[in-house]
């Protein structure tokens, strides 16, 4: 009998790389959170129910939820991960990276990703987000062993944001801040934000923008039906959305030594954006002043996380898509143990990419942008 | 009467200021504008679609000063670089280089204008 595919890893063709994951999840529980949060949060966490239940499909309780189950209904499991209905423990981090062979990680929170759609208050994402960060780096994190975490910013309250900045600087075991796209309202190019980024830049850490594919339905147009809708334009909305926003608000000019990173939307909407970008600009300049270039130019100065990677798609267009953003632009990232995960053989086995190129996105990369 | 490589185009003083005139030079029409007590004159065929951009609006062009983290971006117009914008979609050009102010690498003909003996000219 053949053993499950999550453990069997193509051994021979990942032996040939080392491979750093640049958006892993960790399954982390409100109720393990809830004990480093301050009143009256914390009670009110520890009153609300959420119990071990972590990131079970009900926790729309509190965070709204798209349409959906994330599991289709059965049809996804996993081997070395609580995913999706119980929290996980941090022995068992290990365990998911060998699984899918990776050898050194950097977590994003799992609940976060829901709760940027939280447009009510500003308060309790700040909340979350400052206890996340003491439990991570208490409990979880673990920069000798290759587990670095992204401190989620609560970017609609600066005050707390700005806390959390201060908080991490220099710690070892936070590789980044974490911005959460979906949601984000005014979009993150707005000068509001400036300060954020102006600290991730003296701090030298990357300003990390990871969509969540809940809320499509909750903020912008309800009435979808399937998750097969709303999680692919989710992601490709949250995404596009705010690199558009960054780019012709002139974040990058602002903050030139601010990298800049997105995560999961594949790469071939890259291209898309770029020509699309590019065809206003050559008759709307005016509207981006600050800019010294095409916006395209900026659009491919970002780095972008593979996953999840159209490996589907026609092998020439994917091989252009490639080329435009450029090798030196993406990471590797698995989004395990979501439902839709990469391993790292998605990008060590395309047909078009050279050793080095593939050296280059499974860890050369994100060791120069994570400081790693 | 035309002197030798030059096009005749009007008499000096019969330009206003912010007045232009279309002319054909070796066969294709270019715009001459008198701006500022500046001559310039451009080729007038857009590069995006072949538009008839020297009959579009003259403006100023709009440039942005990032003063600090969190403040507006001053934005304001650049007083001695006059552009044109095609009426057809808007691709603008300086009047003075032709560079498109999206891309520099996208640069409309420009054409050195003269006066002599009251007479404004294109050196075509």
């Amino acid at each position: 009998m053949l053993e499950s595919d999550e453990t069997q890893p193509r051994q021979e063709t990942l032996d040939q790389y080392h491979v750093i994951d640049g958006d892993c999840h960790y399954m982390e529980s409100f109720h393990d959170v809830a004990e480093y949060m301050d009143e009256p949060w914390k009670t009110k966490f520890e009153g609300s129910n959420f119990d071990e239940k972590g990131a079970k499909q009900n926790l729309s309780s509190f965070f709204p939820f798209s349409t959906g189950d994330r599991q289709a209904h059965g049809k996804i499991t996993r081997e070395h991960s609580s995913y999706p209905d119980a929290p996980e423990s941090p022995e068992r981090i290990r365990d998911g990276m060998e699984s899918i062979g990776v050898d050194e990680t950097l977590l994003i929170s799992h609940l976060i990703l829901a709760g940027a759609g939280t447009i009510a208050d500003d308060d309790r994402e700040s909340a979350f987000s400052k206890a996340y960060v003491e439990y991570m780096l208490e409990e979880v994190l673990d920069p000798d062993d290759g587990i670095y975490g992204l401190a989620p910013i609560p970017y609609g309250d600066l005050d707390a944001s700005l806390e959390i900045l201060d908080r991490i600087e220099g710690e070892e075991a936070y590789a980044g801040a974490c911005f959460v796209t979906a949601g984000a309202t005014p979009p993150l190019g707005n000068r509001k934000y400036d300060p954020l980024y102006e600290r991730c830049e003296d701090l030298g850490l990357p300003a990390v923008f990871h969509t969540g594919g809940a809320g499509l339905d909750e903020y912008v147009r309800a009435g979808y039906q399937e998750m097969i809708e709303t999680h692919t334009l989710g992601f490709l909305e949250s995404n596009m959305s705010q690199i558009v926003s960054l780019v012709c608000q002139g974040v990058p000019e602002k903050f030139p030594d601010l990298d800049i990173v997105f995560m999961e939307s594949g790469i071939t909407y890259i291209p898309g954006l770029i020509a699309r970008l590019d065809e206003e600009y050559l008759k709307r300049p005016e509207e981006a002043p600050l800019l010294e270039k095409k916006p395209g130019e900026y659009i491919t100065d970002i780095y972008y996380g593979t996953q999840p990677l159209e490996i589907s798609a026609d092998t020439a267009y994917l091989k252009q898509c490639f080329e435009i953003v450029g090798a030196d632009s993406l990471l590797y990232a698995s989004d395990y143990p979501h439902w839709d995960y990469d391993r790292p053989t998605t990008v060590a086995e395309l047909p078009f990419l050279s050793t080095d190129e593939k050296k280059q996105i499974l860890s050369g990369n994100a060791r120069e942008v994570f400081d790693l | 009467m035309s002197a030798t490589g030059l096009i005749e185009v009007k008499p000096d003083a019969a330009f206003d200021d912010g007045e232009r005139e279309l002319v054909s030079v070796d066969g294709v029409e270019v715009g001459v504008f008198s701006i500022d007590g500046e001559y310039y004159a451009i080729r007038n065929r857009c590069l995006h679609d072949c538009g008839p951009v020297a009959t579009g609006a003259v403006g100023r062009k709009l440039v942005g000063e990032f003063l600090e983290p969190g403040k507006r971006v001053e934005k304001g117009y650049a007083e001695d670089e006059p552009i044109i914008s095609c009426p057809w979609h808007g691709w603008s050009y300086e009047l003075e280089s032709g560079e498109q102010l999206a891309d520099e690498d996208l640069v409309l003909p420009t054409y050195d204008v003269v006066v002599e003996d009251g007479i404004v000219y294109i050196d075509g």
